[in-house]
């Protein structure tokens, strides 16, 4: 059976290492980005079914990828889940003004990211379009 | 569509296993057989009455690379690349395994046959469930040969046989799912026990993650000796049968701890002078130390299966563990821990947080950053005291262990910025040493004409700071860098 991919972006290994061991134990595959552009990237490359992302990153903040991502028809659909140490109203708005699912603050619980992630990745399957060898989405960054 | 597929459906306690695989082989059926209970589900292919598939579902994931690759058959290469081909698939593995010459065509037969049996053996041991069979086409090309059905029945009655007699023999605690790992404390050669090859081979996989319905499929033993094998091992106190979901949880705490000390070390990042990032630094490191004595006066190896300890019983143990190395460690190298004290099981380091209020300038950084070296070597020392005793050298613990070296080189990349600060600032001194000569004392640490820790701090300490700034221009004083 495949399991469903997820992109974490953060700048901390220490968060990227300690959300990869969490998931992969729910046998979810992770792969990580430690920026926007690398993200980006990873995004066009790969196809996660979800993506877990921070805000506060260097060369291009979460809210810009966020947007990137949902300009374009073929990930548009991608669920996004912001991670992020501000947990006021402001932030929250922001985020879902940019087109984020859903918004996690940190210092999460890891319980609460795996039934966070699990929600999201129902019918995974379904959502993510199988990938031809040719067709190759890309991802552009203007500006 | 479907029931017009359905042919035969019914409850195992009316109809079992055993009599409907002789129906439909006596029949000369052709179709798949689904036989349910609880989480488990098993689906027999048959063709024309013969078994020529088999698929569980609900059971422990099987590792067939990883494992053959401990056993020495596969490097480990080789074993990742099977690994990501088949995807879990055993059939596929061996097939691929076959191909490229490593297993020979009769060794998969065996394998494949084996599987099927140990599949039925387990499934005619259940007394709650249901049963339907579905007349569909059965796809070709399958690399099992077909098997007949009476002689697998035998295989898999005598095997369930064994099983009972495990049972009844009162080994109770160990199941088809049973995980068992070497125990930490093992040293002694292993080969001057007297243990079979088989013993010993159980003991190779026994490491904490591979189930014992696992071993037996790669060892080709059927479950009941290997459970007896595991048994034996647990006498001679050579391995532990590890308790997944504890494990689990355990391994969930520590991440949160983890994650929470990484973020109490960011909301520190920020500061504007060094005595703040060295305060920051006092914090994340008792909250971080708090955080794991609390998390081990649960998890502790001595505190399990003991249902709800007495509080004072866990302070007692906290204490007993933790104050020697915190004594030896203030009495040796950093006096300043000894107004550290253990109030109900958790460090108090309120009267070095509090320093601010006594002494100022220099000589409280000083204090600071002798609180942060002395901390920083106890919280090391503590987590790998706390890893060892909870879950020793296994799969959950080597992870664990990588996520804390992950988090602590954040933490020493803090502790360098510090360094490269003080490190200017003595060069710093000394130079002016030199120039002022007989002119006057120099100035303590920390006071007018030290280094500008806001300049240095918005060169260094932002995301953006390693980018930023020149080659080594970190290593050059203010003045050096404008000339």
């Amino acid at each position: 059976m495949m399991e469903p991919t997820v992109l974490v972006v953060d700048d901390s290994p220490t968060v990227r290492k300690i959300v990869q061991m969490t998931l992969q134990k729910e046998h979810i595959r992770v792969i990580t980005a430690s920026d926007g552009l690398s993200a980006l990237t990873s995004v066009a490359d790969e196809m996660p079914a979800l993506i877990l992302l921070d805000i506060q990153l260097p060369r291009m903040d979460g809210y810009h990828i966020c947007q990137i991502i949902r300009k374009n028809l073929q990930f548009r659909q991608i669920p996004i889940i912001m991670l992020s140490g501000k947990d006021g109203i402001f932030d929250k708005m922001r985020g879902r003004l940019a087109g984020s699912t859903e918004y996690l603050t940190k210092p999460f619980d890891s319980n609460e990211l795996i039934q966070t992630v699990k929600k999201h990745l129902v019918n995974w399957q379904e959502r993510v379009p199988v990938q031809h060898e040719g067709m190759r989405p890309r991802l552009r960054y203007r500006g | 569509m479907e029931q017009q597929e359905r042919i035969m459906d019914g409850d195992l306690q009316t109809l079992g296993l055993q009599s409907i695989l002789k129906m439909l082989a006596l029949s000369g059926k052709t179709g798949k057989l689904f036989v349910h209970s609880g989480p488990e589900t098993l689906s027999i292919s048959l063709h024309k009455g013969q078994i020529v598939a088999l698929h569980e579902e609900g059971g422990s994931r099987i590792d067939l690379p990883g494992m053959l690759c401990l056993l020495g058959r596969l490097t480990p290469p080789n074993a990742q690349m099977l690994r990501d081909l088949a995807q879990g698939d055993i059939q596929a593995t061996l097939q691929m395994m076959v191909e490229r010459g490593w297993m020979s065509m009769e060794e998969m037969q065996r394998r494949l046959e084996f599987a099927v049996t140990q599949s039925i053996s387990h499934a005619l041991r259940w007394v709650n469930g249901r049963f339907a069979f579905h007349r569909q086409m059965i796809p070709m090309g399958g690399k099992m040969r077909p098997l007949d059905v009476d002689s697998t029945l035998l295989e898999a009655l005598r095997q369930a046989d064994e099983w009972e007699e495990v049972v009844a023999e009162g080994i109770s605690n160990i199941t088809r799912n049973t995980v068992a790992r070497w125990l930490p404390e093992v040293n002694r050669d292993v080969r001057n026990l007297g243990l079979s090859q088989e013993c010993i081979e159980v003991l190779c996989l026994s490491n904490g993650e591979i189930p014992l319905q696992a071993i037996s499929l790669v060892l080709m033993t059927p479950e009941a000796r290997v459970a007896r094998i595991m048994m034996r091992l647990l006498e001679l106190r050579l391995v532990e049968v590890v308790d997944m979901a504890l494990e689990a949880e355990l391994q969930r705490d520590l991440s949160n701890i983890i994650i929470k000390s990484q973020h109490t070390l960011v909301r520190h990042r920020q500061t504007s002078n060094p005595e703040q990032l060295l305060q920051g630094l006092i914090i994340t490191f008792a909250d971080c130390i708090n955080g794991l004595l609390a998390h081990h006066g649960h998890y502790a190896r001595s505190m399990r299966g003991r249902g709800q300890v007495p509080e004072s019983e866990v302070i007692r143990y906290l204490e007993r563990r933790f104050m020697p190395l915190l004594q030896q460690l203030s009495g040796q190298q950093y006096p300043i821990l000894e107004t550290v004290t253990m109030v109900n099981g958790l460090l108090d380091c309120n009267d070095i947080l509090t320093l601010n209020k006594v002494v100022k300038g220099g000589q409280l950084e000083e204090f600071y950053w002798e609180a942060v070296q002395g901390l920083s070597v106890f919280l090391r020392a503590s987590f790998d005291m706390m890893l060892r005793d909870e879950v020793g050298n296994s799969h959950t613990g080597r992870q664990l262990n990588l996520a804390w070296k992950v988090f602590l080189s954040e933490v020493e990349n803090e502790v360098q910025r510090y360094q490269l600060y003080r490190a200017q600032r003595n060069v710093q001194a000394r130079g002016r040493e030199t120039i002022q000569g007989a002119t006057g004392p120099v100035g303590a640490p920390g006071s007018a004409g030290a280094p500008n820790w806001n300049g240095a701090n918005g060169a260094w300490g932002g995301p953006g700071g390693e980018a930023s700034r020149p080659n080594g221009a970190i290593y050059w004083s203010p003045e050096t860098q404008s000339r």
